[in-house]
C-alpha cells in the first residue's frame, strides 16, 4: 500500500530539517528522508556560517542554542607573492573590531554533523517523521505532476509536494526534469583535512580568525584548474579544518590530474608556508580527510541562475537549487532562507489545494527578490582572481581579495544588508535586541560548551531569579534600543530606506576615505577597546544565562 | 561490513552500495577526465575506455560525473545506509 504525506522532504542536511519543521509546525503530515545511516554523516565542508544566516534565518535557530565550534571574528588574508622566499602580504581589514569581537561575531565555525543533528532533532520534536538509510531513486510523476517519491527499497510514498533538499549534484532534481546537470565550470571540488589541536594552541595561533591564502598558480597553493586559487583554514574548538578547492573547469586543453596536484600542493603548503610550517605543523595531528563537489559558480551564469527551481508538485532548495555563495563558498544561509520560503509556499499551496508550477512560482519570485541570497550567489571576486592570474597583476589580485574577503566587501554587501535589516525591523521592532541577545547567548554557550544537549562546564554563578546591577543595565540598554527603534521607525522609512539602494555606490566612493580614518581610530582607541573587551567577556562569563534568552513560551529554542 | 583506509583517515565506508557509478563503454571516448579528477582513484583507462577500478574509496563527490562531457558516466546515490560516512565533515 502506498504511504501518503502532505510533504516529503528529501535530505536531512542543513536545509531539509528547516523546511520539514516549518511544515510540521503548520500541522502538515511531513516525512523527511535521509540516505545516510545517521543524520549529517554525508555532509562535508569547512565551515563558517556567516552572521546573516543566524540574523535572518529561522527563528528557532536565532533564539535557540545550536552547537558550533568557535565564533569567527573575520578573515586574515595571506597574499602569497613568493612562498619559497616567504614574501607574503596580509589583508585583515575584514574583522569585527574590539571591544565587540568575538562576542559580536562575523560567523560561527561548525562541524556539519552536530548542527544537522540538532536541526533534525528540532524537526522531529515538531512532529516530522525521519527515515534514515533510505535513498530516493526517483519521483512518482502523474499527469505532469510530481506526486511522490520512490525509494531504493521499492516503496512508493505519495506526497502533495516534494521538497528536494538532497544537496550538491541534485540527482533527483534532474530525474524529475526540474533542471539539467550543471556544467563542470559551475562546480568546485573541495579537498578538506581535519586536524586535532589543543584549544590553547588554536587560541594562540588563530584566535577567532579564519585564515585564507591566495597566490599565483606557480606558488602551488591550489591546483591551477579553475577560477580562484585559494586555501582556507577554519579554527574550531579543538581542531582545525584545512580546505583547498578548485573549479572543475574543462575548457582548457586538458584537465590536470587533480589527485596528484591536490596532494602535491598540500605537501607544499604544509611544508613551506611559514605560519603553517612553524606554528601549526608541530602541533597538529591529522584526523580525517574528505572531499566534496559544490555548485559555487551557478549564480555567476545568468542562464543557470534563471533555471526554475520548481515544477508541478516539487521545489528545490539550498545546494540542490544551486544556491551556493560564490565568495564565501558557503551554502548554509541560502539553504536556511530557501527552506523557509519553500515551506511557506508549500503550506499555502496545500491550503488552496494548488500544487501547480504557476502557484509554486511564488517560491522562485521570493528567491529572486531575496537581497542576501541574490548577493551571495552572484559575487564575482573569486571568479576575477583568474583574471589577476592570467595578467599576473598583483594590484588586481590584492584588489579582488580586498573586495571579496576584506573591507571592500562593504561596496557590494551594504545595500542588501541594510535592506534586509529594514525589512526585519518592519516585521519586528524588537528584532535588534533579539539579535544582541543571540550574540551574547551564543558566546556564553561557547564558553560553557552549552548546546541544548549538555552543558560541559559549570556556570560561574548560582542560577537565581534576582539579577545583578550589571545584568539589569544590559537589559535596560536592550529596552532603550527597542524604544529607539519604535520611535525612529518613520526616520528609517523616510531616510534610511531610500538611501539603502545607493548604499553600495556610497561605500565605493566613501570607503577609500573612511578606511584610513577607521583603521587609525582602531589603533588609537586600542588600549581602551582592549580593556572594554575584557570587561565585556568577563560580564558574559559571569552573567545569568536567563538574561540572554527570549521568553520561554516561544516555539522551538 | 565497514571498510577503512590508512591513507584516507577519519572516513568509513559501509559496504553494499551497489553499482552506483557506471560507464557506458560505447559513449566513452577515453578522454580520462574522470581519472584525473577522482581523488579516490576509482577509474583507469583500458583500451582507450574509462573503466571502474574500484569504488571502495569513493566519497560520492560527483566530480567524475560533472567532467564527463560526453555523458558516458552514470552517477546515482549508493543504496541507503551505505557508502562513505564521517563525523568530521
Amino acid at each position: 500500500m502506498n504511504e501518503k504525506y502532505d510533504i516529503v522532504v528529501i535530505g536531512a542536511g542543513f536545509g531539509g530539517p528547516i523546511a520539514a519543521k516549518k511544515c510540521a509546525d503548520a500541522g502538515l503530515k511531513t516525512l523527511m528522508i535521509e540516505r545516510s545511516q545517521n543524520v549529517g554523516e554525508k555532509v562535508i565542508s569547512g565551515l563558517t556560517i556567516p552572521f546573516y544566516g543566524f540574523l535572518f534565518g529561522p527563528e528557532f535557530i536565532r533564539d535557540g542554542n545550536p552547537p558550533f565550534e568557535r565564533p569567527a571574528d573575520g578573515i586574515i588574508n595571506y597574499i602569497i607573492k613568493d612562498i619559497e622566499k616567504g614574501e607574503i602580504d596580509i589583508d585583515d581589514s575584514l574583522k569585527v573590531p574590539k571591544p565587540f569581537s568575538p562576542i559580536i561575531a562575523f560567523g560561527y565555525n561548525t562541524y556539519c554533523k552536530p548542527l544537522c543533528e540538532w536541526e533534525a532533532k528540532k524537526a522531529i520534536e515538531a512532529g516530522v517523521e525521519l527515515r534514515t538509510s533510505t535513498t530516493v531513486v526517483d519521483v512518482i510523476k502523474e499527469d505532469g505532476y510530481v506526486k511522490g517519491i520512490i525509494t531504493d527499497k521499492g516503496e512508493k510514498i505519495r506526497a502533495k509536494i516534494v521538497i528536494d533538499a538532497e544537496g550538491s549534484q541534485g540527482l533527483l532534481a534532474i530525474k524529475a526534469g526540474v533542471r539539467e546537470k550543471y556544467p563542470p565550470e559551475a562546480i568546485s571540488l573541495a579537498d578538506t583535512y581535519d586536524y586535532e589541536m589543543t584549544k590553547e594552541d588554536i587560541d594562540k595561533i588563530f584566535g577567532y580568525s579564519v585564515k585564507m591564502c591566495w597566490g599565483w598558480d606557480e606558488q602551488k597553493i591550489a591546483p591551477p584548474l579553475g577560477y580562484g586559487n585559494g586555501l582556507m583554514v577554519w579554527p574550531y574548538r579543538e581542531s582545525i579544518h584545512f580546505m583547498q578547492d578548485q573549479c572543475l573547469r574543462t575548457d582548457q586543453k586538458s584537465v590536470p590530474n587533480l589527485k596528484k596536484l591536490f596532494d602535491e600542493y598540500h605537501v607544499n603548503i604544509t611544508s613551506t608556508l611559514p605560519w603553517w610550517k612553524n606554528e601549526v605543523a608541530p602541533r597538529a595531528k591529522l584526523r580525517a580527510r574528505m572531499w566534496e563537489g559544490f555548485e559555487i559558480y551557478v549564480g555567476l551564469n545568468k542562464k543557470l541562475r534563471n533555471i526554475h527551481n520548481h515544477i508541478n508538485g516539487m521545489i528545490l532548495i539550498g545546494d540542490a537549487a544551486g544556491l551556493e555563495s560564490t565568495e564565501l563558498c558557503d551554502g548554509v544561509p541560502a539553504a536556511w532562507f530557501s527552506a523557509e520560503i519553500a515551506a511557506d509556499v508549500a503550506i499555502n499551496a496545500i491550503k488552496v489545494n494548488n500544487f501547480s508550477k504557476s502557484f509554486l512560482k511564488k517560491y522562485d519570485e521570493r528567491i529572486n527578490a531575496h537581497s542576501i541570497i541574490q548577493w551571495s550567489i552572484s559575487g564575482t571576486n573569486r571568479y576575477n582572481l583568474r583574471i589577476a592570474q592570467e595578467q599576473h597583476s598583483m594590484k588586481k589580485l590584492k584588489k579582488f581579495i580586498y573586495n571579496g574577503w576584506g573591507l571592500g566587501s562593504l561596496t557590494h554587501f551594504t545595500t542588501p544588508l541594510i535592506k534586509t535589516i529594514l525589512l526585519y525591523l518592519r516585521k519586528d521592532p524588537k528584532i535588534i535586541s533579539k539579535w544582541i541577545k543571540m550574540y551574547f547567548r551564543y558566546f556564553q554557550n561557547w564558553l560553557y560548551e552549552s548546546y541544548d544537549y549538555s552543558r560541559k562546564k559549570e556556570l560561574k554563578i548560582q542560577l537565581q531569579n534576582k539579577i545583578t546591577v550589571k545584568e539589569s543595565f544590559f537589559l535596560s540598554i536592550l529596552n532603550w534600543i527597542n524604544s529607539f527603534v519604535k520611535f525612529s521607525s518613520r526616520l528609517f522609512k523616510w531616510f534610511i530606506h531610500p538611501f539603502s539602494n545607493a548604499a553600495n555606490k556610497f561605500m565605493k566612493i566613501a570607503l577609500p576615505f573612511i578606511k584610513p580614518f577607521y583603521l587609525g581610530l582602531l589603533k588609537l582607541l586600542n588600549p581602551l577597546t582592549e580593556s572594554l573587551n575584557k570587561k565585556l567577556i568577563n560580564f558574559v562569563d559571569h552573567a545569568n544565562p536567563l538574561i540572554f534568552q527570549e521568553p520561554i513560551n516561544r516555539r522551538g529554542g | 561490513m565497514v571498510k577503512t583506509f590508512e591513507e584516507i583517515p577519519g572516513i568509513e565506508w559501509i559496504e553494499g552500495t551497489g553499482e552506483f557509478i557506471k560507464i557506458e563503454e560505447e559513449i566513452c571516448i577515453g578522454c580520462a577526465n574522470c581519472v584525473k579528477v577522482c581523488l579516490a582513484d576509482c577509474f583507469e583507462i583500458i583500451n582507450n575506455k574509462a573503466t571502474i577500478k574500484s569504488l571502495d574509496k569513493c566519497m560520492e563527490c560527483g566530480a567524475c560525473w560533472y567532467v564527463c562531457i560526453e555523458g558516458a558516466l552514470i552517477f546515482n546515490w549508493p543504496r541507503g545506509g551505505t557508502g562513505y560516512k564521517s563525523d568530521w565533515g
